[in-house]
C-alpha cells in the first residue's frame, strides 16, 4: 500500500540555490588547477590537414595546446547505441576526421580561463573540406529493424476503406537544444592511478564505468562527483567527449584541469533533439470509431550512430483501433549524434498524433474531447495487455471543467477579443512509466538522525527532498532529520536520471532500505528480553511510520528500539527491481547502462496520462501568437510531493509553449552549422509569455508500477502542449500548422 | 576576448583626451552590445574608453521646443518616464518594448542608437562577413540564412538589418544628434547618422574618428500626441522586432495633414517611409487607406528568402500602428 506523505514539502536546498550558496560541480577547484578551453572546427565534414598551435602556445598564460597529434591515447568507449557509455561513438581529436561543425579540434590549457580561451581562438587549422548536409534527407531514410520496433495489426488499408473520414498528413519538428542554465563542465584530477572527476551528470555510474574502461583501471579507482545539476533535460547523460578530453589532458600534464564549455560550444559538443518527420493516417467511421491508425516516424541521426527515439511506441499505445501499423525510420545528417531531450519520443510524435485527432474531429464535426472518449481504451491496443491504470478521460473531464471548454464556440474564427482572434485547443499527454533497478543504503541512529545514500541524481527536480521524505515517513522522523547523499559514483547503484525513472525506481529502493532497517532491528529485539517485541517471530513484525508493530498490537518506536540495541544504530540496504525486469536490463543497469522494466511488459502497460487545454490568441495586426491560458490535468499514480510535482508539470507545460512557439535551432545549410547558438537568439518563453497556467493532479492508485505506486512526471507536462496550441490556432484562424515552431511568418 | 587597455574617464574632456591615441579604440557605454561582441571576438579594439562614469552625459530634460536626452541616460529611465509618455508615446513605447528590463537598466541611449546588427554571421568569426572583415564576402548572401536580414536598404555586399527600436521613433520625429570631438561640437540630423551598407558595409555611421555622441534631441511637434510604436515580436518581451512601425499623425477636418512613418526590423538602417507619408497626407485614414499606406511603405522592398514575409507583415503593422495613432490624435487633452 502506497503510504501518504506530507506532500507539499519545499526542496531543502531551495534557499541555498536562490542565494547562490549551492556549490555545483564546476565550483570545486582542486589546488593547482589549470584551465582548459576548446577550439572547435569551422567546417562540418572533412579532414584536418594541419594545425598551427604556435601562436596559441606563445599567448601569455597558455601552458599547453593539445590536438589529435599529441593528446594521450585512451581506449575509446563504445557509444550508447553500441551498448556503451559514450554520448556518441565518435570521439573527436582521436583522428584527423571532422564529422560535424563545432567538433573539438584542439584543447588549450592555461593558467586562467581567459588565457585558455584566447589561446583557443588563436589555434589555426587547415582543413580539406567535404560536402555536408546538416538536415536529414527523409527521402533517404532507412527502416529500423529490431524486435517490437515496428508493428502491424490488422489491415490499415482495409480500415481506411471502411472509414467515413481520413486524415493523411505529415508533420515536422525542428532541431532543438536543451540549453540548461548550468554550462557543461568537467574537472579532472589524477592521483596516481586514481581519478576524481567533478562534472554535472545525469549518470555518474555510466561515466565511471566508461572512464575506468578507457584507462583500464578499476571502477572503484574512479570517482565521479556531481552534487547538483543546474538543469540537464537529457544533455548531461552518458559520457561526453569534453569529459574524456579533460581527463586525458589532466593526465598528460599531471595537474588537475577544469573545462567549462562555452554556450555556443554547448550546441555542438553534446546532443540535441533531432529533427523529425511524422506521417500519420488516421481513419474513423461517421460516429467517430477509429478504423485505422498508421504512423511512420523518420528521426534524424548522425552518420555514426543510430539514435532511436521511438515515438510510434507511444502513439500506438494511445487509442483503440482494429488496424494499426507503425514504423520507425532514421535518416542521417552531418551532425553530432542527437540524443534525448525532455520527452524525446513523445514531444514530436504527440504533436503529430494529437493534431491528427483534432483534424479528424473537425472532419467528423465532433467535439475533439468526445472523439477521444470514443476511442479510449483500458487495454494496450497492440500488446493487448491491460493498462496498470489509465485515467485519461478523468483528466479530460477535470481539465475541460477548469478551462471552461463548454464555452467554446464550435465554429472556426468565431471568437474574438479586441484585436485578438481567439481559439481553444486540447490534446492528450502521456508518458511511459518505466522503472529501473536501484539500490539505496540507509543508516538510522538512535539520536533520531538518518542518512540515505545512493548514486541517483538531482537534476533540479527535487529528488534529494523526495528521497528524504520517503525515508522520513518510513522511519517516523521529521524530514529535516534525514540527510541524503547522491550524485557520487561511489554510492550504491542507481539508474541514470532519464526517462523520469528516479522517484519510482530509487524511491522504491529507499523504501526497501528503510523496511529492511526495520526488519533488522525487529530481528534483534525479538531475540532480546525485556521489550515489547521479545520472543515474537521477527517476520511478523512490520515497520509502519517509524513504529515496529507485532501481530498482536505489540509496538515500539524505531528510535526507542535502536536505543535498546548495543550499537544504537542500524544500516541497511534496499535493492529494488521490478518483477518484470529482464535479467539483461538488470545487468545493463549494474554496468552503468540503462535497463528498465516497462512501459509494456507481458502483463501490463504502464503509462501516465494527462489532458491539456490551450487558449490561443493571434493578433490581427502583428500576427503574434500568444497563449494566455494553458490548463492541464494529469493522472500519474501516487504524487510523492505535490509541490515539486507541480513544478515539474508546470515546467513541462511552459517548455511545451516554447516548443510550439519559440524553440528552433536555426541552421546555415550551406555550411552545415547552427546559427543561433546563444540564449539571446535561441528563443524560449520569457515570463511575460506565461500567464495563466493551471496544473491539476488527479488521485490515481496503481499498485502494479512499483511499491510506491509512482509514475514518472518529469516529462509528462510537455507532451501534447504543441498540439493543443496548433489545434487552438486552427480554431481561431482556420489555419493548420503542421511544422514546429509556429511563428509570425506562418500567420502572415 | 583579446586583451585591451581600459580607460574610465569621469569627464568628457578626459574622454576626449583618451581618444588622442594611436591605439585603435572603441567607446563603451552600457556595454550590452559591446561586451557580447568582444567575447565573440567579432571586435577586438586595442583600447576601450568606458564613458559610463561621465555624469554630465546622464539625464534628460523637456521644454516646449525640445526633448533632450543625454547620451548616458538609461533606456529604462526614459522608457518609464510618464511625462514623455504623455508628450510622445512612440518615444517611450519604442524603449520599453526593446530588449528586457535588465538590459534596459544597463543600456544607455547613445549606445542604443549605435547598437550593431544581430546578423549571426557578423557575430561569429568562422564566417565570411564584409562588415566585420571587409572584402571577405557575405555568408548571408552566399547561400546563408537570410531570415533575419533587411528587405530595405541592403546592398550586394551586405543585407544586415538594423535591429533597434528607439531609432525608429527618433527618425520619425526628426531627431538631431550632438557629437563632440577634440576638434569641437557638431550636430547631425538623426536621419544622416546611419549609412546604408553600399560597397562599404564596415562603415555604419557618419561619425568621425574620435567623435562621441553627447546628446540626442527631438523637436516637439504636433503629431507627437497621435503617435504609436507597434512592434511584432516572437515573444512578449526580450525579442527584436520581426517588423515594427513608429508613426505619428495629425488630422484636420477628417483628413491627415501630417504623417510620420518609420519602419523597424526590416531595413539596413533606421528607415523613414517618406513615400507612404506623402500618400497618406490629405487622405482620410481608415482601414483601407491604412493598408494602402503600409503597402506603399514596402513597395521597394527586396524580398530575401526567409524574410519575404516581412513585406506583408510590415504593411499590416504600419496599418495597425496608424489606426491606434489616429485614436490617440483624436483624444481630448
Ligand atoms: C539579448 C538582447 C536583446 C536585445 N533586444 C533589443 C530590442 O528588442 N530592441 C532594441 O532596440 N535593442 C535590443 N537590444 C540591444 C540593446 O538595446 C543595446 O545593446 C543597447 O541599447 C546598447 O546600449 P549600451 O549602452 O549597452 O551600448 P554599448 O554596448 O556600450 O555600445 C554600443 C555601441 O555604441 C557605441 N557607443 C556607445 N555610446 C556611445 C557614445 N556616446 N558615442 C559614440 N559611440 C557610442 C559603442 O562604441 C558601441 O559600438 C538587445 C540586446 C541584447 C543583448
Ligand atoms: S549581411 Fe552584412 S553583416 Fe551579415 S554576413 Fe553579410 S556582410 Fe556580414
Amino acid at each position: 500500500m502506497a503510504a501518504t506523505l506530507d506532500t507539499r514539502v519545499t526542496r531543502y536546498e531551495a534557499p541555498s540555490k536562490v542565494t547562490g550558496g549551492t556549490r555545483y560541480a564546476a565550483d570545486y577547484m582542486p589546488s593547482g588547477m589549470l584551465h582548459g578551453a576548446l577550439a572547435t572546427s569551422s567546417i562540418a565534414v572533412g579532414e584536418v590537414v594541419s594545425i598551427d598551435t604556435s601562436t596559441a602556445e606563445s599567448e601569455p598564460g597558455v601552458i599547453a595546446v593539445f590536438t589529435h597529434e599529441n593528446i594521450a591515447d585512451y581506449k575509446q568507449p563504445k557509444g550508447f547505441y553500441q551498448g556503451g557509455p559514450g554520448t556518441a561513438s565518435f570521439w573527436p581529436m582521436t583522428s584527423t576526421s571532422i564529422r560535424y561543425a563545432g567538433q573539438p579540434v584542439a584543447y588549450v590549457v592555461a593558467e586562467n580561463a581567459a588565457a585558455a580561451r584566447r589561446g583557443a581562438a588563436l589555434v589555426s587549422v587547415k582543413y580539406e573540406t567535404g560536402d555536408a548536409s546538416i538536415h536529414m534527407d527523409p527521402e533517404s531514410s532507412f527502416l529500423l529493424e529490431s524486435e517490437g520496433m515496428n508493428v502491424t495489426k490488422g489491415d490499415v488499408a482495409a480500415g481506411i476503406a471502411q472509414a467515413t473520414a481520413v486524415v493523411d498528413e505529415t508533420w515536422t519538428t525542428p532541431f532543438q537544444h536543451h540549453n540548461p542554465m548550468e554550462m557543461f563542465a568537467a574537472t579532472a584530477e589524477w592521483n596516481g592511478e586514481r581519478l576524481t572527476v567533478w562534472t554535472p551528470s545525469q549518470s555518474v555510474r555510466t561515466a565511471r564505468g566508461g572512464v575506468a574502461m578507457a584507462y583500464d583501471i578499476a571502477e572503484t579507482a574512479v570517482e565521479i562527483i556531481s552534487p547538483f545539476v543546474g538543469g540537464a533535460f537529457g544533455s548531461k547523460a552518458g559520457l561526453p567527449p569534453y569529459t574524456m578530453l579533460t581527463i586525458a589532458v589532466a593526465k598528460s600534464l599531471g595537474a588537475p584541469v577544469r573545462l567549462i564549455v562555452t554556450r555556443p560550444q554547448m550546441f555542438t559538443v553534446a546532443s540535441f533533439r533531432p529533427e523529425s518527420v511524422q506521417k500519420i493516417r488516421l481513419a474513423a467511421t461517421a460516429d467517430g470509431q477509429f478504423t485505422a491508425f498508421e504512423h511512420i516516424e523518420i528521426g534524424q541521426t548522425s552518420q555514426f550512430d543510430p539514435v532511436v527515439n521511438p515515438g510510434t511506441h507511444m502513439t500506438r499505445a494511445m487509442y483503440a483501433s482494429p488496424n494499426i501499423y507503425t514504423e520507425q525510420r532514421l535518416a542521417r545528417s552531418d551532425t553530432n549524434t542527437p540524443g534525448f531531450m525532455r520527452a524525446p519520443n513523445e514531444m514530436q510524435s504527440f504533436f503529430a498524433l494529437e493534431s491528427a485527432v483534432d483534424e479528424l474531429a473537425w472532419k467528423l464535426d465532433m467535439d475533439p474531447v468526445e472523439l477521444r472518449r470514443k476511442n479510449d481504451t483500458q487495454r494496450h491496443p497492440v500488446a493487448d495487455v491491460p493498462f496498470s491504470s489509465r485515467s485519461l478521460m478523468e483528466c479530460y473531464d477535470a481539465a475541460a471543467a477548469s478551462f471552461g471548454w463548454s464555452e467554446r464556440e464550435s465554429k472556426v474564427g468565431s471568437m474574438v477579443d479586441g484585436d485578438w482572434l481567439v481559439g481553444y485547443g486540447c490534446a492528450t499527454a502521456t508518458y511511459p512509466t518505466a522503472v529501473a533497478p536501484s539500490e539505496a543504503r540507509v543508516r538510522v541512529q538512535s539520536s533520531g538522525h538518518a542518512l540515505v545514500e545512493l548514486a541517483a541524481h538531482d537534476v533540479g527536480t527535487g529528488a534529494y527532498t523526495i528521497m528524504g521524505q520517503i525515508a522520513a515517513q518510513r522511519l517516523g522522523l521529521p524530514v529535516g532529520a534525514v540527510d541524503v547523499a547522491m550524485g557520487n559514483s561511489n554510492l550504491p547503484v542507481a539508474p541514470l536520471a532519464g526517462g523520469s525513472v528516479t522517484s519510482a525506481s530509487s524511491g522504491s529502493a529507499v523504501h526497501l532500505a528503510c523496511m529492511n532497517a526495520g526488519a533488522d532491528i525487529a530481528r534483534t529485539l525479538t531475540q532480546m528480553d525485556g521489550n515489547p517485541l521479545s520472543g515474537l517471530d521477527h517476520s511478523t513484525v512490520t515497520l509502519v511510520d517509524g513504529v515496529l508493530q507485532g501481530p498482536g498490537n505489540e509496538s515500539i518506536s524505531l528510535l526507542e528500539a535502536l536505543k535498546l540495541t548495543p550499537r544504537g544504530e542500524v544500516t541497511a540496504e534496499g535493492r529494488y527491481a521490478h518483477p518484470d525486469l529482464s535479467s539483461q536490463a538488470l545487468r545493463a543497469t549494474y554496468k552503468g547502462g540503462y535497463g528498465v522494466a516497462g512501459p509494456v511488459t507481458d502483463k501490463h502497460a504502464m503509462f501516465a496520462f494527462g489532458a491539456e487545454f490551450a487558449e490561443v490568441h493571434i493578433h490581427r495586426w502583428t500576427k503574434e501568437i500568444r497563449v494566455p491560458r494553458l490548463h492541464g490535468a494529469f493522472a500519474a499514480g501516487n504524487i510523492l510531493n505535490r509541490k515539486t510535482a507541480h513544478s515539474q508539470l508546470m515546467g513541462g507545460m511552459v517548455w511545451g509553449i516554447g516548443s510550439a512557439l519559440h524553440e528552433h535551432t536555426l541552421v546555415d545549410t550551406e555550411r552545415a552549422r547552427f546559427l543561433n547558438s546563444n540564449i539571446a537568439e535561441y528563443l524560449i518563453p520569457v515570463n511575460a509569455d506565461i500567464r495563466d497556467i493551471k496544473v491539476e493532479m488527479l488521485d490515481e492508485h496503481d499498485d502494479y508500477v512499483n511499491p510506491l505506486g509512482v509514475k514518472g512526471i518529469g516529462e509528462l507536462g510537455i507532451v501534447g502542449t504543441a498540439a493543443a496550441i496548433a489545434n487552438g490556432i486552427y480554431h481561431a484562424t482556420g489555419q493548420r500548422l503542421r511544422s514546429l515552431p509556429f511563428t509570425i511568418a506562418d500567420m502572415v | 576576448m583579446k586583451n585591451f587597455s581600459y580607460i574610465q574617464p569621469t569627464t568628457l574632456d578626459d574622454a576626449l583626451r583618451a581618444t588622442d591615441t594611436s591605439e585603435q579604440f572603441d567607446i563603451l557605454a552600457g556595454g550590452t552590445t559591446m561586451v557580447d561582441l568582444l567575447k565573440l571576438d567579432a571586435i577586438a579594439p586595442e583600447r576601450i574608453i568606458d564613458i559610463s562614469r561621465i555624469a554630465s552625459l546622464e539625464g534628460y530634460t523637456f521644454d516646449d521646443e525640445n526633448l533632450r536626452f543625454g547620451a548616458l541616460a538609461r533606456m529604462s529611465d526614459v522608457g518609464d518616464d510618464k511625462t514623455l509618455a504623455q508628450i510622445c508615446p512612440a518615444l517611450t513605447e519604442s524603449l520599453w518594448k526593446a530588449a528586457s528590463s535588465q538590459l534596459r537598466h544597463a543600456a544607455r541611449l547613445g549606445g542604443n542608437i549605435l547598437q550593431r546588427t544581430r546578423c549571426p554571421y557578423f557575430r561569429e568569426t568562422h564566417y565570411a562577413c564584409n562588415k566585420r572583415n571587409p572584402g571577405s564576402g557575405c555568408a548571408a548572401l552566399d547561400g546563408g540564412d537570410t531570415g533575419l536580414h533587411a528587405i530595405l536598404g541592403g546592398s550586394e555586399q551586405c543585407v544586415a538589418m538594423y535591429p533597434g527600436d528607439w531609432a525608429q521613433a527618433l527618425i520619425a520625429f526628426d531627431a538631431v544628434v550632438t557629437v563632440v570631438s577634440s576638434k569641437g561640437t557638431r550636430l547631425i540630423e538623426f536621419a544622416d547618422l546611419h549609412v546604408p551598407p553600399g560597397d562599404t558595409p564596415d562603415i555604419e555611421t557618419t561619425l568621425k574618428e574620435g567623435e562621441i555622441v553627447t546628446q540626442i534631441s527631438v523637436p516637439v511637434s504636433a503629431a507627437m500626441k497621435g503617435s504609436h510604436y507597434l512592434k511584432a515580436r516572437e515573444r512578449e518581451s526580450y525579442a527584436f522586432a520581426s517588423a515594427s512601425a513608429a508613426v505619428g499623425v495629425l488630422e484636420d477636418g477628417g483628413v491627415i495633414t501630417e504623417a510620420r512613418i518609420a519602419l523597424g526590423g526590416v531595413a539596413s538602417i533606421p528607415w523613414r517611409a517618406r513615400e507612404a507619408e506623402e500618400y497618406l497626407e490629405g487622405v482620410r485614414l481608415d482601414e483601407a487607406s491604412a493598408f494602402e499606406t503600409g503597402r506603399i511603405a514596402f513597395s521597394e522592398a527586396n524580398p530575401l528568402e526567409g524574410s519575404a514575409y516581412k513585406i506583408k507583415l510590415g504593411a499590416s503593422v504600419v496599418a495597425g500602428a496608424l489606426l491606434t495613432a489616429q485614436k490617440r490624435a483624436r483624444q481630448e487633452g
